[in-house]
């Protein structure tokens, strides 16, 4: 009986903690097999990060604000996981779209987090180049997409943020994605006359060649690679629906500007 | 909106790297190959590389004609600038004794082709 | 015995096996009913009455959790775990015993279907213990996936009286299951697949409540060809496979499809691998040939791939023993040898397991050095029309046909056996169907009932002649889809022209008959896999006659049977041994050549049935063996004359000029000329006298029957255990 007691108690207390914070925990419909009351609880310990209908609101509104300030180089403002706000541009963007995130004063994303580079290799222009920006002055995070091939360059994000010198070694190095007026362009992690670029998904896995060190020669020697590598084959499938609670939820969802939607 | 985008996907205009024209281009490769040219004589000396001068100016002029079925200005540019990054690593000395010699690929034995010493060299 | 009752219970879940049925050609076509319409998730569906709510459930795409229910065994209803919930029904009812009604709407995710399968797991999961760390079936297991899927995210199970889960004790039921008997969540399918399938009716349940426990009751080994097959039928870890006990986790291993060549049947497998080991062999769904089913050596055996392999050339040596050579010297003298030799003095002889690609490969060297003497060990009747036509050789009636067939006659084979997936299908005919099955032949034990109508051979004569009064020839000739299967092993004697010749009187008189005009009467069982690639090659079946003629190079590919030994040679004939063990033929050669077994290379191999399928390399070959048409095409090149292929792409078309059935994958051809040969054979229907024998007689026989299952140790325990149960009172 006390420990029943205990727990309610316990519960009311992070009930009123929730309160005063005045975050809204939205209350979740359980199949009541736990307990044996059948009204529905507040989850007190919630285990997943709850998606705060504020602060999706906020950037909802700045991605909108953006599109408007910016329409020759926004081409899509998009929402990924509930509350990450994605502008989606096209290369010759980059420096106006991040000077304008660094500078403008309701942004003010001064801190360049990090770039990023995915291949996909069915697309026509295979890179994308994904800058990820914070803004310490409004606590908010954005994402800032833009696209590329093998030949395009894409203008060196330096002038705006001196972070991006090593990032964008980094994508050269594993991408091949040029950049230019790039104060020092050169690689940063694969070796002195490595060839290819390894986070292409056409390189292979084991490489092109190994390296070795030689007894008669003294040296190092690189030599092509002869290895059959055993592939690890994850068989992960099984006839039950594993997750049957995400079942339908959109991985992004478009944020639309009303004035321009209305336009066309 | 539309007609933007319209414009956009109908004429392809495509960002030159660094050259505008293939004379450009070729200007850059030409220059590239006479920068290789006049360092051979202090990379043999500071590798110490057990190969002439000759035998270097003659594997920069087969890794230059490697390439000579290129013609696409683009990605002239892209190799001359990956040249120049290379030449800049042996010429600082960040690269080692190996890494020069691994143009030369003194320890690759060519394959076998036919059958039978297919068969017998290789459990394939 | 089983056969009433188990009609009845089958009759529920006859729908199930309509889906297999449906694809073969020779199903009964009952009139179609009206299907029902029924809601699943609100989605509407319909189907035949008499469907349960699980089926209708899957052809939308629901797959509802389930643990006793199994598409191939009776349904049993018996762990609750498949309950949903019916609209206007009182309580959750069990989707795999329900049949649907009209309009019935099923709720599959619902708040009260959810509430209902996770107390089922709850109750599950209290008695189970939570030893998944040391399970073999973690990463495989039902209930693991399941728990996950559909079970509480918390446990309410405080053992608040410290007594402790259910402990029960295991059981010892032979060298290949092993048992922990405390994970068994009692679902029932190793019973149920015990009395349907294997027909071994020992295993069962004792007690009830928490003290029910399943097992055999009294210590006894589980004396059943299939029996591996239960280990994959148990959901949870209670029954394991206990050679592959503690070796490796599902994710670990890679896994390649391909077929299987210890039987005739050319079962498909999935061969797991890691790091270029074998470690075990599953079946491969294949509703032609072998449902979900394996036999138990063509599961087990595979430990003999790793053991008594041959890894290097040998050569014997001026004392004759055999010492590691290279590759090279190896061929050169092989080469040297069949160049020396004269053509007629040449001979070829291949085995149980050879390939179609070295066959070809090994008949077309014999063909460019002036020899035709390519043979294969297990004889077959030249006389009449021979091997020319195919379907004098095959079992034409198709392995999945014979379970409609309406009366089964055996001449002298032990199909349990010989085939054991065969016999399976036979024993469904027989419970299903009330198929009645006759034997020529010694009397076997085949797990089901059958007519013995005796040993002699002029049986068959009489049979064919119709002059006998046996109440089965009565039978025979009434029967809508009689099936005559002829054990290849019965030819091998003076009169096994005649005993052919009278079998295929008799099934063609029947055929001629039938109203079903597509339907094949005439099946010859051979005993090997590769006996019928090698006839469509045009081997000739025995080495009798060419054996006696003195040869003076003998060229074994992967001969292992003791057909050729050294006494029946000249002495100073020059053995040549291809193959992957070091069994009867390496043993009597002088020059061994170390080939792939059928896990190691992409082969072609074609079943009893003229079914041409291919294996796939799961691993490489040990050591320096290589792929057997690659050693025969070196051979070529070193004697002069080279063959015309470099790949296996070029053997394959070279395959598909000779036949292209050969070459085409998963089909099986229509065989036709069943008159004509009737027509060639009769002048060779001669009186007969000798008395029916088989080779395999009894379970021992079974396990060590060729070079892989020779070597394999677990093989050997089975046979072992085998032999001690026999001496046990039980």
């Amino acid at each position: 009986m006390s420990f029943f007691l205990k727990r309610a108690i316990g519960a009311n207390c992070h009930l009123g903690r929730v309160i005063l914070n005045n975050t809204k925990v939205p209350t979740v419909q359980r199949v009541a097999t736990k307990t044996d009351q059948g009204t529905p609880q507040v989850e007190t310990r919630p285990t997943v990060a709850k998606i705060d209908p504020l602060q999706k609101a906020q950037l909802i509104d700045f991605g909108k604000y953006m599109a408007e300030c910016l329409p020759k180089y926004v081409q899509k403002v998009q929402l990924t996981a509930g509350n990450e706000l994605e502008v989606l541009i096209p290369p010759d963007a980059v420096i106006p779209i991040l000077q304008f995130l660094k500078d403008h004063h309701n942004a003010q994303f001064a801190s360049l987090v990090d770039i990023a580079g995915m291949d996909v290799p069915s697309r026509p222009n295979r890179f994308e180049i994904i800058y990820n920006l914070l803004s310490l002055r409004y606590n908010a995070r954005i994402r800032v997409k833009t696209y590329t091939d093998e030949l395009t360059p894409i203008d060196s994000a330096c002038e705006v943020f001196k972070a991006a010198n090593w990032y964008e070694r980094e994508i050269w190095d594993m991408y091949g994605v040029f950049f230019a007026n790039h104060p020092d362009l050169r690689r940063i992690l694969t070796d002195y006359g490595f060839e290819g670029h390894p986070f292409r998904k056409d390189f292979p896995l084991s490489g092109y060649v190994e390296v070795r060190y030689d007894d008669e020669q003294k040296r190092v020697v690189v030599e092509p690679l002869e290895l059959a590598q055993e592939f690890r084959r994850f068989e992960l499938s099984a006839p039950w629906e594993q997750f049957p609670n995400f079942r339908g939820n959109p991985a992004t969802e478009e944020v639309t500007n009303a004035t321009e939607a209305k336009k066309e | 909106m539309a007609a933007r985008q319209a414009i956009q996907v109908g004429t392809k205009n495509v960002r030159p790297v660094l050259s505008l024209n293939a004379g450009e281009a070729r200007a850059r490769v030409l220059n590239l190959y006479k920068a290789w040219y006049r360092q051979i004589p202090y990379l043999v000396k500071d590798f110490d590389i057990p190969k002439s001068e000759e035998q270097c100016r003659a594997r920069l002029k087969e890794m230059f004609l490697n390439n000579k079925h290129v013609t696409d200005i683009r990605v002239i540019d892209i190799l001359v600038i990956k040249g120049q990054m290379e030449l800049k690593e042996a010429v600082n000395l960040w690269k080692q004794k190996g890494h020069i010699m691994a143009y030369f690929k003194p320890t690759e034995e060519p394959k076998p082709k036919d059958f039978l010493s297919k068969f017998f060299s290789s459990n394939e | 015995m089983l056969r009433q009752p188990l009609t009845r219970a089958l009759a529920l879940s006859s729908p199930a096996r309509a889906a297999p049925l449906a694809v073969r050609r020779y199903a009964e076509i009952a009139p179609q009913p009206d299907k029902v319409e029924v809601f699943i998730d609100d989605k509407p569906v319909y189907v035949p009455p008499g469907t349960t709510v699980l089926q209708a459930a899957a052809q939308v795409g629901v797959e509802i959790p389930r643990f006793c229910y199994h598409e191939r065994l009776a349904v049993a209803g018996n762990c609750r775990m498949c309950l949903v919930e019916v609209e206007k029904s009182p309580k959750p009812v069990a989707a795999c015993a329900m049949p649907v009604m009209k309009g019935m709407r099923v709720k599959t995710n619902s708040d009260l279907t959810r509430k209902a399968r996770e107390g089922v797991m709850e109750f599950l999961l209290v008695n189970h213990p939570l030893d998944c760390p040391i399970c073999d079936q973690g990463g495989e297991c039902d209930l693991q996936d399941q728990s996950m899927a559909f079970g509480s995210d918390k446990s309410r199970f405080t053992d608040i009286h410290f007594s402790g889960k259910r402990a029960v004790e295991d059981k010892d039921v032979g060298p290949l299951i092993k048992t922990i008997m405390t994970r068994c969540i009692h679902c029932t399918r190793c019973i149920r697949f015990a009395s349907e399938v294997a027909g071994v009716d020992d295993l069962g349940t004792t007690g009830r409540g928490s003290d029910m426990q399943v097992g055999t009751y009294v210590e006894k080994m589980f004396l059943s060809e299939l029996s591996g097959n239960i280990i994959d039928l148990c959901p949870v870890g209670a029954l394991t496979s206990k050679p592959y006990s503690f070796v490796a986790r599902p994710w670990e291993t890679r896994r390649i499809d391909s077929v299987d060549v210890l039987d005739p049947l050319g079962s498909n497998i999935v061969v797991a691998t890691r790091t270029n080991e074998v470690l075990r062999i599953l079946p491969r769904t294949n509703e032609e040939i072998n449902e979900e089913w394996l036999s138990d050596k063509s599961r087990f055996a595979c430990d003999g791939l790793k053991r008594q392999r041959l890894v290097t050339p040998l050569m014997a040596d001026s004392r004759g023993n055999l010492t590691p050579v290279d590759w090279e010297d190896a061929v050169v003298a092989a080469s040297r040898a069949l160049r020396d030799c004269p053509a007629d003095k040449l001979l070829a002889v291949a085995g149980d397991m050879a390939d179609a690609e070295s066959l070809v490969a090994l008949k077309d060297l014999l063909n460019r050095l002036g020899s035709e003497n390519a043979c294969t060990e297990q004889y077959f009747p030249l006389e009449g029309a021979g091997i020319d036509l195919r379907s004098t050789y095959l079992l034409n009636t198709g392995i999945a046909n014979v379970e409609d067939a309406d009366f089964v006659l055996l001449i002298g084979t032990n199909v349990r056996f010989e085939a054991p997936l065969l016999n399976t299908r036979i024993r469904k005919a027989f419970i299903q169907k009330d198929t009645d099955v006759a034997l020529v032949g010694p009397k076997v034990d085949l797990t089901y009932d059958y007519v013995h109508v005796g040993e002699s051979a002029s049986i068959v004569k009489d049979l064919a002649s119709g002059t006998s009064s046996h109440e089965v020839l009565r039978k025979l000739e009434q029967a809508k889809r009689p099936v005559v299967i002829l054990g290849a092993d019965q030819l091998k004697t003076q009169e096994g022209a005649a005993l052919l010749a009278y079998t295929q009187e008799l099934a063609l008189r029947l055929q001629d008959k039938l109203e079903d005009k597509n339907w094949k009467v005439l099946n010859v069982l051979q005993r090997t896999a590769s006996q019928v690639a090698a006839l469509d090659i045009g081997y000739k079946p025995g080495v009798g006659a060419l054996l006696s003629a003195g040869p003076q190079v003998v060229y074994l590919l992967g001969a292992d049977s003791g057909v050729v030994t050294r006494e029946s040679l000249p002495k100073d004939a020059v053995v040549i041994y291809q193959g992957h063990h070091g069994d009867a033929g390496a043993s009597i050669a002088d020059i061994v050549l170390p080939g792939a077994a059928y896990t190691e290379k992409r082969a072609t191999y074609v079943n009893a049935e003229g079914r041409a399928q291919q294996a796939l390399p799961a691993v490489s070959p040990p050591g320096q063996a290589r792929e057997d048409w690659k050693i025969i095409r070196a051979i070529s090149e070193v004697v002069g004359v080279r063959l015309p292929y470099d790949n296996l792409d070029e053997v394959r078309d070279r395959l598909s000029e000779i036949s292209p059935a050969l070459v085409t994958y998963g089909d099986m051809q229509n065989n036709n000329y069943f008159a004509q040969a009737r027509a060639l054979a009769q002048s060779l229907q001669k009186p007969v006298s000798g008395n029916l024998d088989v080779k395999l007689k009894t379970l021992e026989d079974y396990f060590m029957t060729d070079a892989i299952s020779r070597a394999s140790p677990t093989m050997a325990k089975c046979v072992q255990a085998v032999l001690k149960q026999k001496q046990s009172t039980y």
